[in-house]
C-alpha cells in the first residue's frame, strides 16, 4: 500500500502528517506556561491524587512518569542515572530509600533544604538536604485471621524461621524495593553472622520467595501461607476489602520497628528547579502527609500534631529502628549477592 | 543483474544507514561508553559458576520452547493447507490468537490455575501441580502455548507454495501421506526451521515469564543487574553469554537453512494433496490447543477479574491510554515495516557469506535485552540539537519500537523475499525496466503476505512492549502496558487479573477485525 506512490500519493502526504505530528505533537503540547516534571516511585493510586491537587491548587502543569513495580521493569532510577548528562525531572519521589541513596551517591540530586520539613525529625532527613523523608511504612508480618489466632502470630521476624511456620512463609524477593532496604537495614544493625544463619534457616524452613509486597499480600489473604513479610499500605489494601488479614509490628522490643518513609529530592540540573522546589515544598507539608495517612495509603505521618491512619499505630508509640540510612543503602550490593547465593535465586 | 542502477544502491544505502541509527548504534554506544577499568571484576563474573546454570536455563528454555511450539504448531499448519476444514479463515483466526497475547499475561493465568491455591487445587481439592509451577518446563509450556501460531502460520504459508507439479507426480507411486512426509515437508522443513530460529530467540528473550515462573536465566539476571543493583556494566557483562548463545543458534539454523528457503509458486490448475479423512482429527487437534492456549488463559482471568472492585474506574480510566497505544504500535509497525523491507530485500538478494552475517547480527539485536536497549537510546537521543528535540516526545516510542523489532520484521520479510525469484528480476531488467519499477511491479506485489505478517507481528509486539517504552515514554502521557503496570503495583489480585484481561482483548480486538476483513476480501 504505501510502496503504491503513484496511486497513493494523497495517503502517503497524510501519513507523513501524521508522522510529525507524533514526533512533535506532544512536544508543542508541553511547551508554554509553567510546568514541572516529577519521577514518581510512590504507587501510582496514591501519588497520583496528590499530584493532581498540586496542580489544580498551584496552576503549574505536573508531568508525572510513574514507576512499575519493581520486579516487572528496571524503573525510574536507572532512567534518572542514564538521563544524568541531561536532566529531564526536576523533582524525584520515591517509596523507598535505596534508590534515593544510589541516586545521591551518583551525584544524580541536589540539595534543597525546604522550609516545609521543619518539624520532620532529624534522623529522617539527610544533614546535607539531598533527600528529605515524609509519609512513612512500617514493615509488618502480615498473618491470615483465620489460620492463625493474634496470640499465636509471629512477633519478632526472627520467628519466621520457627519450624512451626515451615512451608507457610512468603517474602517478597528481598534484592528489590522495600525488602531490600529491610534486609540491608537488617544487616547494618544486627550484623552479617545472625542474618546468614538467619536466612539460611529461613531457606530451610522451606520460605517462599516472590515477586513483590502485593503479592506476599495475596498469598496471606488465599491461605497459602499462614504468615509474610510486607508493608503497611499492602496490608490495609486487603483489610479495607475485608479480606482475612491482620498485621503485627514485628520486633517492637527488640531492633525495633522498621520505618521507610518516602524520600523526595530535588535533581540536579533540573530543567525547572524553582518549580521543583515549590513542589517539594508542597509535598513535604502537613496537608500532604495527612491525605496520604487517610488514603488507601496508611501511609504514618512525620510531622508532629497530623493525625494518623486509622489501624496504624502512631510513630511515637512503638520503638523504631533506629539505623543510618546511608550505612544501610550503602550495603545494598553486598547484601543482595549474600541473599542470591544464600536462598538460590 | 542492477549494476550501474543507482537508484538501488541509494535506497538501500539509506535503509542501512538508518538500521545502524536506529538498531546498532544505541547498543554499541551503551557498550563504549559504560565500560570501566575492572576487566577483573568482569572476568570473575563472567566465570561465575552461577553461569553454568544461567546457561543451562536459557538454552532449555529456547531450545525446549522452540520444539515444543514447532511440534504444536507443524501439525496444525499442515492441517491448513491440506485438510479442507469448514470455517477454515475463522479456525485460523482463533488458533492464532495466542500470539496476541502479551506472554507475562499467560503466565498470570497458569499461576492462577496451578498454584497451591489455584483453580486445578479447588477442583481437585489437592495441590498436585504447585510444585511444577514454578518451573523451568512450565516456563517452556507457556511460552510453547503463546508462540505456536508462528509455526503454524509459516508452515502453512510454505505449503501452499509448493508445486504442484512435485506432489502430483510424486502420486503416481506414493499414496498421499507418503507423499506429504516424502516430498511435501522434506520441501518446507526450510521455512519450518526459519520460524523456530525466531520462536527461538522471541523465547530466550522474554523476560516477564521467567521472571513471574521464578526461572533464572540470562535476561532475568541482566534485569537485576539493573533493578536491583544498578550497575549498567555488570548487565552487559550478564547478557554477553545470552548473545552468545544466540549467535551458536542462528548460525546453525542458517547453515542448515542455506539456500533452501522454497522459491516455487504453485502451479495453476493443479490442486494439492487434499486429505479429507483427517478432518475429524484436525479438528480434535484444534479444539484441544484453543482450549490450552486461548480460551483457558481467557477464562481464568476472567474468573479473577469477576472480583474485582471499583474496576470500571480503572477500566474508564484507559481510554486514552488504549487509543494512544493503538495510534503508536499502528504508526510503529509502519514505520518498521518500511524499514525493513529494504533491508530485507538486500539481505536476500546478499551473497551466502554475507546473508548469514546479516542474519546473525540480526538475531543479536533482537536477542539484546531491552533495558540494554532502552537505555542505550537515552544516551543516543538525549543531546542538545536534533536529538534532543525528539527526546521526551512520542518519537522516543517509535523510535523503541524500530530499536527492537526492525530485526525481527527484517527476518520474516528476507524470508518472504526468497520466495521470489531473481530470474523475475533479471527479465525486467532485461526488458529495460529500471530497480524502482521492478519491485514495486514484481517483487513488492509478491511480498504482500509477507508485508503483512510482518506489519501484524511489528504491532502486536509494539503493543505489549513495556522493557523500553518504560524507559523512554516522555512525562505525563502513557501506553496501554505502561498504565497496567504502574497500576498493579498496589492492586488487589482481581483486578491486576481485570487489567490484563482488558489489555488482552484491547489488542485482540483490532487484529481479529484485519483477520475478518482479509477473510471477507478474499471470499469476494
Amino acid at each position: 500500500m504505501i510502496f503504491h506512490m503513484g496511486r497513493n500519493s494523497c495517503l502517503a502526504r497524510l501519513g507523513a502528517v501524521i508522522v510529525y505530528a507524533a514526533l512533535f505533537g506532544s512536544a508543542c503540547q508541553r511547551t508554554g506556561g509553567r510546568e514541572v516534571t516529577a519521577y514518581v516511585s510512590a504507587d501510582r493510586p496514591f501519588s497520583e491524587p496528590i499530584l493532581k491537587e498540586y496542580e489544580r491548587q498551584s496552576g503549574v502543569r505536573v508531568n508525572v512518569v510513574y514507576d512499575t513495580e519493581e520486579t516487572k521493569s528496571t524503573g525510574l532510577a536507572n532512567r534518572l542515572l542514564a538521563e544524568k548528562a541531561r536532566p529531564q525531572a526536576d523533582v524525584f519521589w520515591s517509596n523507598e530509600p535505596v534508590r534515593t541513596l544510589v541516586l545521591k551517591s551518583r551525584d544524580v540530586l541536589a540539595p534543597y533544604q525546604s522550609p516545609s520539613a521543619d518539624g520532620i525529625p532529624s534522623s529522617l532527613r539527610d544533614a546535607e538536604g539531598y533527600w528529605t523523608g515524609f509519609s512513612a511504612r512500617i514493615r509488618v508480618v502480615a498473618y491470615n485471621t483465620n489460620l492463625v489466632k493474634p496470640e499465636e502470630a509471629p512477633k519478632s521476624i526472627f520467628d519466621l524461621a520457627d519450624p512451626k511456620w515451615r512451608g507457610q512463609v512468603a517474602i517478597a524477593d528481598p534484592r528489590f524495593g522495600s525488602t531490600s532496604f529491610h534486609v540491608a537495614a537488617l544487616y547494618a544493625i544486627a550484623g552479617d553472622q545472625k542474618m546468614d544463619d538467619f536466612f539460611r534457616r529461613l531457606k530451610q524452613n522451606g520460605v517462599r520467595v516472590v515477586d513483590g509486597n502485593s503479592v506476599v499480600r495475596d498469598m496471606v489473604v488465599r491461605g497459602e501461607v499462614k504468615v509474610g513479610l510486607t508493608d503497611t499500605d499492602d496490608v490495609n489494601v486487603a483489610v479495607e476489602d475485608g479480606q482475612p488479614i491482620a498485621m503485627v509490628l514485628p520486633d517492637k522490643e527488640g531492633l525495633g520497628v522498621p520505618v521507610m518513609p518516602n524520600m523526595v529530592s530535588l535533581i540536579a540540573d533540573a530543567p525547572h528547579p524553582d518549580e521543583g522546589r515549590h513542589l517539594i515544598d508542597y509535598l513535604l507539608s502537613s496537608d500532604v502527609e495527612r491525605q496520604l495517612a487517610q488514603s488507601e495509603a496508611v501511609q504514618i505521618p512525620l510531622h508532629g500534631g497530623v493525625q494518623g491512619p486509622k489501624n496504624i499505630p502512631s510513630i511515637d508509640t512503638f520503638k523504631p529502628m533506629t539505623l543510618d540510612y546511608s550505612k544501610a543503602a550503602s550495603r545494598v550490593e553486598e547484601v543482595t549477592n549474600r541473599l542470591a547465593s544464600i536462598l538460590g535465586l | 543483474m542492477w549494476q550501474g542502477q543507482r537508484s538501488r544502491t541509494v535506497v538501500i544505502g539509506i535503509a542501512f544507514a538508518a538500521l545502524f541509527v536506529c538498531c546498532v548504534l544505541p547498543i554499541v554506544y551503551l557498550v563504549a561508553t559504560t565500560f570501566g577499568a575492572d576487566s577483573d571484576a568482569y572476568t570473575a563474573l563472567a566465570l561465575d559458576s552461577r553461569q553454568r546454570g544461567l546457561l543451562y536455563n536459557t538454552a532449555f528454555l529456547g531450545v525446549g520452547t522452540a520444539l515444543l511450539a514447532t511440534a504444536i504448531g507443524t501439525p496444525l499448519g499442515v492441517a491448513l493447507a491440506r485438510v479442507p476444514l469448514r470455517h477454515q479463515a475463522v479456525i485460523r483466526v482463533i488458533a492464532a490468537v495466542p500470539i496476541l497475547l502479551p506472554p507475562y499475561i499467560v503466565a498470570l493465568a497458569w499461576i492462577y490455575l496451578g498454584s497451591r491455591r489455584g483453580l486445578l487445587a479447588a477442583l481437585t481439592g489437592r495441590d498436585l501441580f504447585s510444585a511444577w509451577t514454578y518451573s523451568p518446563p512450565a516456563a517452556v509450556v507457556v511460552l510453547s502455548l503463546v508462540l505456536y501460531p508462528l509455526s503454524m502460520l509459516a508452515t502453512e504459508f510454505a505449503m501452499r507454495r509448493v508445486d504442484g507439479r512435485l506432489e502430483e507426480a510424486a502420486m503416481i507411486v506414493a499414496p498421499p501421506h507418503r507423499v506429504l512426509w516424502r516430498i511435501t515437508l522434506p520441501l518446507v522443513a526450510p521455512t519450518i526451521l526459519a520460524s523456530a530460529l525466531i520462536t527461538f530467540v522471541l523465547a530466550v528473550s522474554e523476560f516477564g515469564v521467567p521472571g513471574l515462573l521464578r526461572v533464572r536465566v540470562y535476561t532475568t539476571e541482566v534485569f537485576t543487574a539493573f533493578a536491583a543493583l544498578y550497575d549498567f556494566s555488570r548487565a552487559i557483562v550478564l547478557a554477553v553469554p545470552l548473545l552468545m548463545v544466540c549467535v551458536v543458534v542462528a548460525a546453525t539454523a542458517a547453515g542448515l537453512l542455506g539456500d533452501r528457503l522454497n522459491t516455487a509458486r504453485r502451479s495453476a490448475g493443479v490442486s494439492p494433496v487434499a486429505f479429507h479423512d483427517w478432518r475429524r482429527p484436525a479438528g480434535i487437534g484444534f479444539v484441544a490447543v484453543v482450549a490450552a492456549a486461548v480460551a483457558l488463559p481467557l477464562l481464568i482471568l476472567g474468573r479473577e477479574a469477576l472480583a474485582a472492585r471499583s474496576l470500571g474506574e480503572v477500566v474508564t480510566g484507559s481510554g486514552k491510554a488504549v487509543v494512544r497505544s493503538l495510534f503508536l504500535s499502528a504508526l510503529g509497525a509502519t514505520l518498521v515495516v518500511a524499514l525493513a523491507v529494504w533491508v530485507g530485500y538486500a539481505q536476500a538478494r546478499m551473497r551466502r557469506s554475507a546473508r548469514l552475517a546479516i542474519q546473525v547480527l540480526l538475531v543479536l539485536l533482537f536477542a539484546t535485552p531491552s533495558t540494554i536497549v532502552g537505555i542505550g537510546l537515552i544516551g543516543v537521543w538525549n543531546r542538545p540539537g536534533i536529538a534532543g528535540t525528539l527526546y521526551g516526545t512520542d518519537a522516543m516510542f517509535l523510535l523503541a519500537y524500530l530499536a527492537r523489532f526492525v530485526p525481527v520484521a527484517v527476518l520474516i520479510l528476507a524470508a518472504s523475499v526468497q520466495t521470489v525469484s531473481t530470474s523475475q528480476e533479471e527479465a525486467a531488467a532485461v526488458s529495460g525496466a529500471g530497480w524502482i519499477r521492478t519491485m514495486r511491479g514484481i517483487v513488492l506485489p509478491q511480498m504482500r503476505l509477507g508485508i503483512a505478517a510482518a506489519w501484524v507481528v511489528a504491532f502486536v509486539l509494539a503493543f505489549g512492549e513495556l522493557g523500553v517504552s518504560v524507559l523512554v515514554a516522555p512525562p505525563g502521557d502513557a501506553t496501554l502496558p505502561i498504565r497496567v503496570y504502574t497500576i498493579i503495583a498496589n492492586t488487589p489480585a482481581s483486578r491486576v487479573a481485570a487489567l490484563a484481561l482488558l489489555q488482552a482483548l484491547v489488542i485482540l480486538a483490532p487484529v481479529a477485525a484485519l483477520g475478518a476483513t482479509a477473510s471477507l476480501r478474499k471470499g469476494q
